[in-house]
């Protein structure tokens, strides 16, 4: 059973919330309108259930931290939410619109809106330029593709702004040059960050982004993910950390046992949660 | 002229045009074809993946005389594909070393696809990435195993005796210059006739040339960044 607060994200409207998130307009930041919501998910492999009747939405501006210990289902439910696989039950929506109603052609388009970081290392075995550049080279038609590959060959591939704005973002504008993987764990997970920003989503997922990571690249990454609420952009973060859950989102979904348990405004989930096993986990007395 | 015991230059430089020339054919289709077949079978779990996996291994230990002999009855006139008229010619040769060097690319780049972290390929999927990106993606990866796949058919092709014997016919024209002769079966008609000294030689070439096609191929691997590599 969820028990949500009245300005919890899934209202079941197709417009958003938008009093319950900072307005990032007021810097004269892009405005996104998009949505991620989750409705009555449901979700396992073989014969366990791993995910069971989860309904939640990330609003455009804001930071919605889903919380849980570990093996709950929360990288579960952003791979969901990435669109990696077809849930078992109910719907992904990204703008209003089931992504798995939709042919394949507008699905893609739907998820390149979202970008995604992972909780372990996942940058290629190039430079930062070329990992960051990724998405965007995608994007790209093949016959500019090919263009780019011949200019590169003659050493004409600057990095784009696009690019460098996203390594600004995260703080690693100065490692544009350098070799992936001469780059430490913290450094890696800042660029495998600038490289689901720079195709300028409407919706970033981060799963675990700073499991073991020292305290100046933690800061950095929720600098980073603070960054993109202020543009607009939908974040959703995974993490079983109370603390960065507490300092960064503005609301809070607690899952456990592969449930919501509860969502709300990230304080009222904190300091006066209506389920006791909520209650128990923040005050870190429930153990899974 | 240069010389060398019944060598000359004409028929030295042909039977390693020859050589060349059918090696790198046959490499080139085996990649063609390989490539995408490790890909497909790295990518996808089906029924039987792990039977397909082992009937590409054995592949690697196929005796060349065995699909020297299956490929001439193949091109013989009666064959199948005897309307084709290609027994006993360089092609002929191509076909039966891309047989054989197809499994040990296979196999070799098959692993090599394999051991690419799925997590690399989630990351190219969550940037935006479609099944061809992924797939590019992949190839970019395990370009170090791919290479080493593309040596090893090419070091499996290029000392090919067996079958080029059976189904090229070890031919030289009256004016020296090599048909279907290529330096192994050149070796074996020294060592035939008792010159082990120009035997030697023709092996020393032909080592030399394998040490070329590796360090090309060496230097072509290492020309990007990798994970341990220094990037600009």
């Amino acid at each position: 059973m969820t028990t949500e607060r009245p300005d919890a994200g899934d209202s079941g409207s197709e417009k958003p919330d938008e009093t319950a998130a900072p307005d990032p307009a007021a810097n004269g930041a892009r405005r996104s309108k998009t949505r991620l919501a989750a409705r009555s998910l449901g979700h396992g492999f073989g014969d366990g259930a791993v995910l069971e009747d989860i309904s939640l939405a990330v609003e455009p501006g804001e930071i919605l931290a889903v919380v849980g210990p570990s093996g709950t289902g929360k990288t579960t439910l952003f791979r969901l939410l990435a669109m990696f696989e077809r849930p078992d039950e109910g719907t992904v929506e990204v703008g209003g619109d089931d992504v798995w109603d939709l042919p394949e052609a507008r699905r893609l388009a739907v998820r390149r809106r979202v970008g995604m970081a992972f909780q372990t290392r996942s940058l290629f075995s190039t430079t930062v330029e070329e990992n960051v550049s990724y998405g965007l080279r995608v994007r790209r038609s093949w016959s500019a593709r090919v263009r780019d590959a011949v200019e590169g060959l003659f050493g004409r591939d600057e990095p784009s702004e696009t690019v460098r704005d996203a390594l600004r973002t995260v703080g690693m504008f100065d490692k544009v040059g350098r070799d992936a993987g001469s780059l430490s764990a913290g450094e890696a997970q800042r660029v495998a960050i600038a490289r689901a920003l720079a195709p300028d989503p409407d919706v970033l997922l981060l799963d675990e982004p700073t499991s073991n990571l020292d305290p100046r690249n933690t800061a950095a990454i929720e600098s980073a993910m603070r960054a993109a609420r202020d543009r607009g952009i939908a974040v959703a973060l995974a993490t079983h950390d109370m603390q960065q859950a507490r300092r960064v989102s503005d609301r809070t979904a607690v899952i456990l046992g592969g449930t919501c348990i509860e969502s709300g405004p990230t304080d009222a989930v904190f300091e006066s949660p209506d389920d006791d096993r909520v209650r128990q986990f923040v005050e870190g007395k429930l153990v899974y | 002229m240069f010389a060398l015991g019944d060598l000359n230059l004409t028929y030295l430089v042909s039977i390693t045009a020859v050589s060349l020339y059918v090696s790198t054919a046959a490499v080139a289709l085996s990649a063609a074809l390989g490539l995408p077949i490790s890909l497909a079978v790295g990518f996808r779990d089906f029924y039987g993946k792990s039977v397909v996996t082992s009937v590409i291994s054995t592949g690697m230990g196929f005796p060349s005389v065995v699909v020297g002999l299956v490929v001439l009855l193949v091109l013989s006139r009666s064959g199948p594909l005897g309307t084709f008229e290609l027994l006993f010619t360089p092609e002929a040769m191509i076909l039966s070393q891309t047989i054989l060097a197809l499994p040990v690319l296979v196999s070799v780049s098959l692993s090599a696809v394999q051991s690419v972290p799925q997590d690399l390929r989630d990351a190219a999927f969550a940037a935006g990435g479609t099944s061809t990106d992924i797939a590019l993606l992949v190839v970019r990866e395990a370009r170090y195993g791919i290479v080493t796949a593309l040596l090893a058919a090419y070091g499996r092709a290029i000392s090919e005796v067996g079958s080029v014997l059976i189904v090229g016919g070890n031919i030289v024209f009256s004016d020296s210059t090599s048909f279907t002769r290529t330096l192994t079966t050149a070796i074996t008609v020294e060592a035939r006739k008792g010159n082990i000294e120009t035997g030697i030689a023709l092996g020393a070439i032909l080592l030399a040339l394998v040490l070329g096609v590796n360090a090309l191929g060496a230097r072509f691997r290492d020309r990007t960044p990798g994970r341990n590599g220094r990037g600009r």
